[in-house]
């Protein structure tokens, strides 16, 4: 007769639940102010020694779901999402920007958010992330051709476009930002808060899946998980960091018990939609070679349209090309001459998340706002890349539809940035944490990922998720952040 | 003798067809299947959005090859190998 094993039991201070952006930044931050951190994260630790450069096999090995998560809705949007140590900072651009001024005052006026949106208290969060992650802009000769082409364009119609701020050091432009950094020059998390949560005593335990959060009497009491090995891992701590991100986060809770009160659990899912654009040049371009991501055209920012560079190699490119049959091999065997852009949407259109057989079932319509959105930014595209002397461009339309005509099922839309479904509000009664990420209602059990985010950013979430960890563990920690020594470049943000 | 070299454009197209969830996984299977035969081609062809889908994913697998990656100057193995040699070089994980 088999007995059902006791569960291991490891007591803390503080349980971190995922080792992304949020998780990871808490976990580092709280273990070096002297707490006793555990960390479960559900994915594996990777090594880089066997980062191939190969899209499709490291697509299989670094993503969720091989990175073929996608959402329910017209149309259907691919939602790439990273596992691992380092969570979606594994397999990003390494794009950082601050959150926008103008949504601070959104997040203070609409959500109630005074003290969390207060931008003078968040500048030594952003700060000190800013310094940990190394965070630079991209020199011109490292953005490479691919940015080359984007900026010839943007100069040529007079348009508002500089290059990107990013967390690397040492990076030679491998051009595989997406599919593990094999020369690890992007600083994700996995490899900089990690090790130094780790160096502080922090114990990281990977392969954990965890299955509830334990609460009695209104307070965190710790976590229950399951351990690759089939063992089953109780961790004892009075404080609980939920970081499993934003798709993760609410069914986690929900499993739990917890954050539904509002009704909002779950909901308020923003996605930051986006397509991307090939233009044939009349030049060699090698579009990955150099840094996929390190020019933006901020043109159309304040219509919520924001240009960002995107590029890869033959494989990637092979399946994002809005072609097929013959024009599809044609276009790819010109491969080196083509250019390639993104166009990302700061959407009003909201998803939800729920479980289903406990995996996410994600709905999301892009509303007609946000397709008018699309169209504009598809046509200001075309007109970037022709500026640039592009013979043909190929925009992510069904042939024979032109960007003032497509609907929303014409659109090809990836999204990177989910946020909101745990999202942050003062009242009780609109959101599910409060201004300080504590759960309402519930003592000691946090949320610090994407989840949180009350609102669309318009910019890359990375560094706005970082910064609001750092916020949170050190108001844990009863500490003011310290100063850090910044540039005004460093404090440069969108518009 | 020489050892045949694996396909790894055919097995990487696989593992990502496999990491799918379900149910797209079943679909990306017979997409790829249609793709691969001259019929399921031209029944690919009635469908604009899936029969660009089928050829992307296949094209995929093809271009993953690293010979058909080298003709478009892709050298995936070299850039792998200096990544290494650097973060080696700069003590780096």
């Amino acid at each position: 007769m088999s007995r059902r094993r006791e569960p291991r039991i490891i007591e803390a201070d503080v349980c971190v639940i995922g080792a992304g952006a949020g998780g990871a930044v808490a976990a580092a931050e709280l273990a070096e102010g002297g707490a006793s951190v555990v960390v479960l994260e559900q994915g594996p630790r990777h090594d880089a020694d066997r980062f191939s450069a190969r899209p499709l096999d490291m697509l299989a090995r670094l993503y969720r779901d091989g990175g073929q998560t996608t959402t329910l809705g017209t149309p259907p949007i691919l939602l790439p999402l990273g596992r691992g140590l380092g969570g979606t900072t594994l397999v990003n651009s390494g794009t950082c920007f601050r959150t926008p001024p103008a949504v601070l005052e959104r997040w203070r006026g609409e959500f109630g958010l005074e003290a969390l949106a207060d931008e003078q208290a968040l500048d030594p969060c952003f700060a000190r992330v800013e310094q940990a992650l190394s965070i630079s802009e991209v020199t011109p000769e490292l953005a490479g051709r691919n940015a080359a082409v984007a900026r010839r364009g943007a100069e040529a119609l007079g348009w508002s476009h500089g290059f990107l701020r990013r967390n690397a050091r040492g990076c030679v432009g491998s051009g595989v930002c997406a599919f593990g950094c094999p020369t690890s020059a992007k600083q994700h998390v996995g490899i900089t808060y990690i090790p130094r949560a780790e160096a502080a005593g922090a114990q990281v335990i990977s392969g954990a899946d965890v299955r509830h959060v334990l609460v009695e009497r209104g307070a965190a009491r710790g976590v229950e998980a399951r351990l690759a090995d089939g063992g089953r891992l109780e961790v004892r701590a009075p404080t609980v960091i939920v970081a499993c991100g934003t798709i993760h986060t609410p069914l986690l809770l929900a499993r739990s018990g917890l954050g539904r009160a509002s009704g909002e659990l779950g909901r308020n899912l923003a996605l930051h939609p986006a397509t991307g654009a090939f233009a044939l040049m009349d030049e060699v371009v090698d579009m990955a070679r150099g840094v996929p991501q390190s020019f933006y055209v901020d043109e159309f920012a304040r219509e919520g349209i924001m240009f960002e560079g995107v590029a890869g190699p033959p494989s990637y490119v092979a399946m994002s090309l809005p072609l097929s049959g013959k024009r599809h091999a044609e276009a790819m065997a010109n491969y080196r001459s083509l250019a390639m852009f993104g166009l990302m949407v700061s959407d009003r259109s909201r998803g939800s998340v729920r479980s289903l057989a406990g995996r996410p079932v994600i709905r999301y319509e892009l509303i007609e706002e946000d397709v008018a959105r699309f169209r504009r930014g598809l046509q200001r595209m075309e007109e970037l890349f022709r500026a640039a002397g592009a013979g043909e461009v190929y925009l992510g339309l069904p042939g024979g539809v032109t960007p003032e005509r497509a609907r929303a099922r014409d659109l090809k839309l990836m999204a990177f940035h989910p946020l909101g479904t745990a999202r942050a509000d003062a009242r009780p009664e609109h959101g599910v944490v409060d201004g300080n990420l504590q759960l309402h209602g519930v003592t000691g059990v946090h949320v610090a990922d994407g989840s949180v985010v009350p609102s669309s950013l318009g910019v890359n979430p990375q560094l706005t998720i970082m910064a609001l960890a750092t916020r949170l563990a050190f108001g844990l920690l009863g500490r003011d952040v310290p100063p850090t020594e910044t540039t005004d470049a460093a404090r440069e943000r969108v518009a | 003798m020489s050892r045949a070299r694996p396909n790894l454009g055919r097995e990487g197209l696989d593992r990502f067809v496999d990491a799918a969830p379900q149910p797209e996984r079943s679909g990306l299977r017979l997409l790829v299947a249609l793709e691969r035969r001259p019929r399921g081609r031209r029944m690919l062809g009635r469908a604009h959005t899936v029969e660009q889908l089928a050829n992307g994913l296949v094209a995929m697998g093809h271009y993953e090859d690293p010979a058909n990656a080298l003709t478009l100057g892709w050298d995936a193995d070299a850039i792998a190998a200096r990544g290494r040699a650097l973060r080696r070089e700069e003590g780096r994980l």
